[in-house]
């Protein structure tokens, strides 16, 4: 017992005191914790400084915590070693833009038919795409490679790279289960209010789905950004190929250049930290706060 | 004009479990311009489905629903000159004040300046004027609650809709709003359908009410004539709190027994009970007819009965007891001067004059 001065008097109070188990407990788990970022961070860790490296000494890949060099010459490196890699940069980013546009639209119409609208046979076909999200991608993969090649004839093109992602099952679904919690009063209250079907969508639904929106933009730019199998099979000249595709031709049968491969890497990696800090207060963001009671 | 007309009103949903379930259940009534009037039920009864409809929020399967003299039937919300307020506000969290009470006339194209002129108007009527640059989320449940009443009035609407709008409310704000409303009726005169579960509500606001119970209407009536002269034993059970007391009587000559109890039958009643020879009744008396002996010198057709009390609730203005017999709990309102106490033996009186008899097998009033 701890006593505290109050006045001129001494009153006593209890001071719960931390158990021993309850700290080594804690010291435990912010253990496991530490642990965990760094194997997550030491990857990110190793790009960054290998690309500082010299892009020859690299060629033989010695890992070492501490940076023994900084030199932008893998950098330089990586920028003229093709004179297609802006191409490449924009092809990416081209592709990914579009195809995160066009399931922000698609999947959230489809996503809030899904959730809110009533119409014959929806849930039939809801469970119908559910189906075709268990189909494994590889299995799909080469049919699908056959209808862009040999069916519509639009292998290396931007046609190749973007129709047969412009909207995701998986991305209608993460809509649905979103929408289906904003409260169906406020688009009966929109409908009295004079606005139309596609008012409702527009004034009402998407601003209160933008972060279920900014999860499905980020998840979306990411998986494309990052894409490499099906560019890869799609594009065959070197103005149609996209970052992740060119980034593998820094490695070559007997060596990889690691230092350019990374600073690459880094600069593929800069539009996704841009996407995702410009988006990050939508995560934490409440959307119905004050729409109802409570 | 802004009456309603429900001419014979059916719906069904179909439901996964139960498969076809009937809502609303062949419900014509005239609801007339510029009346107040209230649906109240308990939960499923079919009141919200009813007002629902009258928004077009759902589509009748049979019937036909007139607003005015225009047959709305086929005619979406924001063609039926309506306004709703719902049970839980449903405030636009993305928009301001402002912007929650202009975005219906701003999809109705009206001129801006007329917009500022009528959302300035409804808010300084709801005295919300301060609050207008604010969002939703930043108000208080009561201001949430003015809101949803202003975005109504905002539409100068013929008819008003009023979904349970103040279940989510203390019971003092309640109070508060409870009279607001009934004020906002006077100042607006429009017509106005207001849907609740609670009887204190439907009896102090509405000049007609529309009792429902699974679907289908139980009685139309002043609030008056539903305490007064209940139909059947649902509305002598749903209007009135504390509810009103059953008790199963057999008819005996000019007299009811009930167990080893006898009660004089008024003598309004005793041509009515001539065929209940011998015949099982309810009987059905409220709370504010049984007195305690003491105070019950007002009441000219007395029976007394001995109770042994088994609660006693006082609430100031007066006490409520509760005692078992003729296996029911009965509850009695009687006067805050009463000494009666728990446990205690008590004589209590039956005011037979405002006793009401039910059919036992119709359960309608006799």
């Amino acid at each position: 017992m701890a006593e505290v001065k109050l006045g001129n008097e001494n009153i006593p109070v209890f001071v719960e005191k931390e158990s021993k188990s309850f700290k080594v407990k804690r010291v435990i788990i912010y253990s496991i914790l530490i642990l965990w970022c760094a194997f997550t961070i030491l990857p990110l860790y190793f790009m960054i400084i290998t690309s500082f490296t010299d892009p020859n000494s690299s060629a033989n890949l010695q890992f070492s915590l501490i940076p023994t060099e900084f030199t932008l010459d893998s950098y330089k490196y990586f920028f003229t070693f093709n004179e297609n890699v802006l191409r490449w940069l924009f092809n990416s980013l081209f592709v990914s833009s579009i195809i995160t546009i066009s399931n922000v639209f698609f999947a959230s119409m489809a996503g809030y038919a899904f959730s809110k609208l009533r119409f014959p046979g929806k849930n039939k076909i809801f469970w119908m795409l559910m189906c075709a999200i268990m189909i494994p991608g590889q299995v799909t993969l080469i049919p699908l490679y056959i209808l862009v090649k040999d069916v519509f004839n639009m292998t290396d093109s931007y046609y190749a790279l973007i129709i047969p992602s412009l909207v995701s099952i998986y991305n209608i679904f993460l809509m649905k289960q979103y929408m289906t919690s904003i409260p169906s009063t406020l688009i009966d209250a929109a409908r009295i209010d004079a606005c139309s079907e596609f008012g409702i969508y527009r004034k009402v639904i998407l601003p209160l789905a933008k972060p279920g929106l900014a999860v499905m933009g980020i998840f979306s730019f990411v998986a494309h950004w990052n894409d490499f199998f099906w560019p890869l099979l799609v594009t065959e000249s070197s103005t149609m190929r996209t970052i992740q595709v060119g980034l593998a031709s820094f490695k070559f049968v007997d060596s990889t250049m690691y230092g350019p491969l990374m600073a690459g890497s880094v600069v593929a990696s800069i539009p996704m930290f841009i996407l995702f800090f410009s988006l990050q207060k939508y995560f934490l963001q409440g959307i119905t706060i004050g729409a109802i009671k409570g | 004009m802004a009456k309603i007309v429900f001419e014979h009103i059916t719906k069904e949903f179909i439901d996964e479990k139960r498969g076809k379930v009937r809502a609303v259940d062949d419900a014509s009534f005239t609801i007339d311009d510029k009346e107040f009037m209230v649906f109240v039920g308990p939960s499923g009864c079919g009141k919200t489905t009813s007002l629902r409809m009258i928004a077009g929020l759902e589509k009748q399967t049979m019937g036909n629903i007139y607003i005015g003299d225009t047959l709305v039937n086929n005619l979406h919300p924001k063609e039926r000159d309506i306004a709703m307020v719902f049970q839980d506000y449903a405030l636009y969290p993305h928009m301001t004040i402002y912007e929650n009470l202009s975005f219906g006339l701003r999809n109705l194209k009206t001129p801006k300046d007329e917009i500022d002129r009528k959302v300035k108007r409804a808010a300084e009527i709801l005295s919300i004027e301060d609050l207008l640059d604010r969002k939703p989320r930043e108000l208080s449940g009561g201001q949430r609650q003015r809101v949803a009443v202003g975005r109504a009035i905002v539409r100068n609407p013929k008819v008003f809709l009023f979904d349970e709008p103040l279940s989510n409310l203390d019971a003092k704000l309640r109070v508060q709003m409870r009279i607001e409303i009934a004020e906002l009726h006077k100042k607006l005169g429009t017509t106005i359908v207001y849907v609740t579960h609670d009887q204190v509500e439907a009896m102090t606001l509405g000049q007609r009410i529309v009792v429902m119970n699974k679907g289908v209407i139980q009685q139309i009536a002043s609030p008056d004539e539903l305490y007064n002269s209940p139909v059947n034993m649902f509305v002598a059970g749903f209007i009135g709190a504390p509810s009103m007391n059953f008790i199963q009587c057999k008819v005996d000559n000019d007299r009811f027994i009930a167990e080893d109890i006898y009660l004089p039958i008024p003598e309004k009643f005793l041509k009515a009970m001539s065929k209940y020879q011998s015949k099982d009744i309810i009987m059905g008396i409220r709370p504010e007819d049984i007195h305690d002996e003491k105070y019950s010198q007002t009441v000219k057709n007395k029976s007394e009965i001995m109770a042994n009390i088994k609660v006693v609730e006082k609430l100031g203005s007066e006490n409520l007891l509760y005692f078992d017999k003729w296996g029911n709990t009965i509850t009695a309102r009687v006067s805050s001067k009463s000494k009666i106490v728990y446990g205690d033996k008590a004589k209590i009186v039956f005011d037979m004059d405002k006793i009401h008899i039910f059919d036992k097998e119709t359960e309608m009033a006799i």
